[in-house]
């Protein structure tokens, strides 16, 4: 029999331990750094202005103040930067400083005029780039931990990219078709739907991998598992990130994918389901056992 | 250079957690923050029930994940291994809090460095004196009482400990009393398979 099968419930008893010093600040920056990137980068492709700008507001606003507001000693945010050869949270930063510069030339260029063709074509480019890193790189700062057996998982960044596109469609879906004259050609629209519905399943297959791998990793990962499907968060996992943010967005697009109430209460439903997600795995973050593999002295 | 390390001996340990009241005098901790903690565990079943406790704190890793992932190069080992954080460049991410499998670091929080042990608002002089070293919003953990070190003493919580259960030395030196008995009784690290080799040993 596992001793360690329990989470333990005070600071003096062996077991697993869950996870405080990422909650809901940071679960707030993740989500929406991902979502937001998304939208900057899927808004960029098709060319959609006010998505470009929400993404953008979404990343620096959102992601970097959530940032700031969970850092302990915010004014010295800025040293995150000098340590780009071994951290993914400074290989974050990095990025998030190209996206803000970047992203912005894109926009201002929009409403200004354009700027000369090579300026503007590597802006975009960088902004692209920088906003892909934006979406995987919490997901390789989680995995990198090999501490929460939830978390270490090679499944992890992709996750991050998988909601981080998904978010971005369906943002975009929903800002394009809010005005009477649609904002992006209806083959790109059908294309949209095409690749949310894609994601949707992607997501579904990932947070399955997610759990599998950790149910499988070690007694803290299987704690983890368990508290999201059967004890303390089972009742918010289930419905809000499977229910609310996969089945239901496929739903409305598969059954309404012309309207757009339909496209606006998907792409709610599936951000609802995402930050739960982005919440709830923080929550379930669980450490192993001080000692993985009990010897009783008595037999 | 020597190679710090520590040995818990289980069978000796009796979970009196003397060793952690002594680091917190040691090291001026604000309430609610263990540099070192002895868990319990019962374990067997009826009618062979037993309980064991486990003496915890940072393992100073020779492979730190938390010196990894810091991205302020806050986290550092010292070339005899101790690994430390510098308050002064510590941003207070967490970054370490969730790459640490053992679970032994601590976010400083400025409200128990103001509120004080009592929880008046009021510090003692011990207090007072104490708070100093640390900043509030940023990471502390375990030194290894590296002053007592420096200075030739073992870390507090080995000098405290009633039954010899935590003995210090240093692991390069295979005449020393810590890498005779990892040896001899099979010592083993905390979670070998997270790959941080830990200068911590257990004796079952």
């Amino acid at each position: 029999m596992s001793v360690h099968s329990h989470t333990a419930d005070d600071d003096f008893r062996a077991g697993t331990r869950q996870q405080t010093a990422w909650g809901s600040v940071m679960a707030t920056a993740f989500a929406l750094g991902e979502a937001g990137a998304g939208l900057f980068f899927v808004a960029l492709l098709v060319d959609l202005l006010p998505g470009m700008v929400l993404g953008l507001a979404m990343v620096l606003l959102g992601k970097g103040g959530s940032h700031l507001l969970h850092l302990g000693q915010p004014l010295r945010g800025w040293r995150a930067l000098t340590r780009i050869n071994r951290s993914w949270v400074s290989r974050g930063l990095l990025a998030l400083v190209v996206f803000g510069a970047c992203g912005s030339l894109q926009v201002l260029q929009a409403w200004y005029g354009p700027l000369p063709q090579p300026v503007a074509w590597l802006g975009a480019m960088l902004a692209l780039g920088a906003s892909l890193v934006i979406m995987v790189y919490q997901g390789f700062a989680m995995a990198h931990s090999a501490a929460i057996p939830l978390w270490s998982s090679g499944v992890m960044p992709v996750i991050s990219l998988v909601y981080a596109l998904l978010g971005g469609v369906l943002l975009t879906l929903a800002l394009a078709t809010s005005a009477a004259e649609p904002a992006i050609p209806p083959a790109t629209a059908v294309l949209l739907r095409v690749a949310a519905h894609g994601l949707l399943l992607l997501c579904l297959v990932a947070v399955l991998a997610m759990l599998h791998a950790a149910w499988y990793g070690s007694a803290g990962g299987r704690d983890a598992v368990r508290l999201l499907l059967r004890t303390d968060y089972a009742c918010w996992f289930l419905p809000l990130v499977v229910g609310a943010g996969i089945l239901v967005p496929a739903g409305l697009l598969g059954f309404h994918p012309d309207r757009h109430g339909a496209v606006l209460a998907a792409t709610v439903a599936a951000l609802i389901g995402f930050y739960a997600f982005r919440v709830l795995v923080f929550k379930a973050g669980t450490y192993d056992s001080a000692l993985s593999s009990p010897q009783p002295l008595l037999r | 250079m020597a190679r710090w390390g520590m040995v818990f001996d289980l069978r000796r340990c009796i979970g009196c957690n003397a060793c952690a009241v002594a680091c917190k005098q040691e090291n001026t901790l604000p309430s609610g923050v263990f540099f070192t903690r002895t868990l319990s565990e019962e374990t067997g079943e009826f009618p062979y029930p037993s309980r064991r406790y486990i003496p915890t704190l940072c393992n100073q890793c020779r492979e730190p994940p938390c010196e990894r992932v810091c991205p302020t190069g806050a986290t550092y080992a010292r070339a005899d291994g101790i690994v430390l954080v510098d308050s002064e460049k510590c941003i207070g991410c967490g970054s370490c809090m969730v790459a640490c499998p053992y679970d032994q670091r601590t976010r400083i929080e400025a409200e128990v460095l103001k509120n004080g042990l009592f929880g008046a608002g009021q510090l003692t002089p011990f207090e007072t004196q104490g708070y100093q070293r640390f900043r509030a919003g940023t990471v502390a953990k375990c030194t290894f009482c590296h002053e007592r070190v420096d200075a030739g003493l073992d870390p507090a919580c080995v000098t405290t400990c009633p039954t010899d259960a935590r003995v210090f030395g240093d692991l390069d030196d295979p005449d020393s009393r810590v890498s005779r008995l990892i040896r001899e009784r099979r010592g083993r690290q905390p979670l070998p398979e997270k790959n941080t080799d830990p200068c911590v040993f257990y004796l079952d």
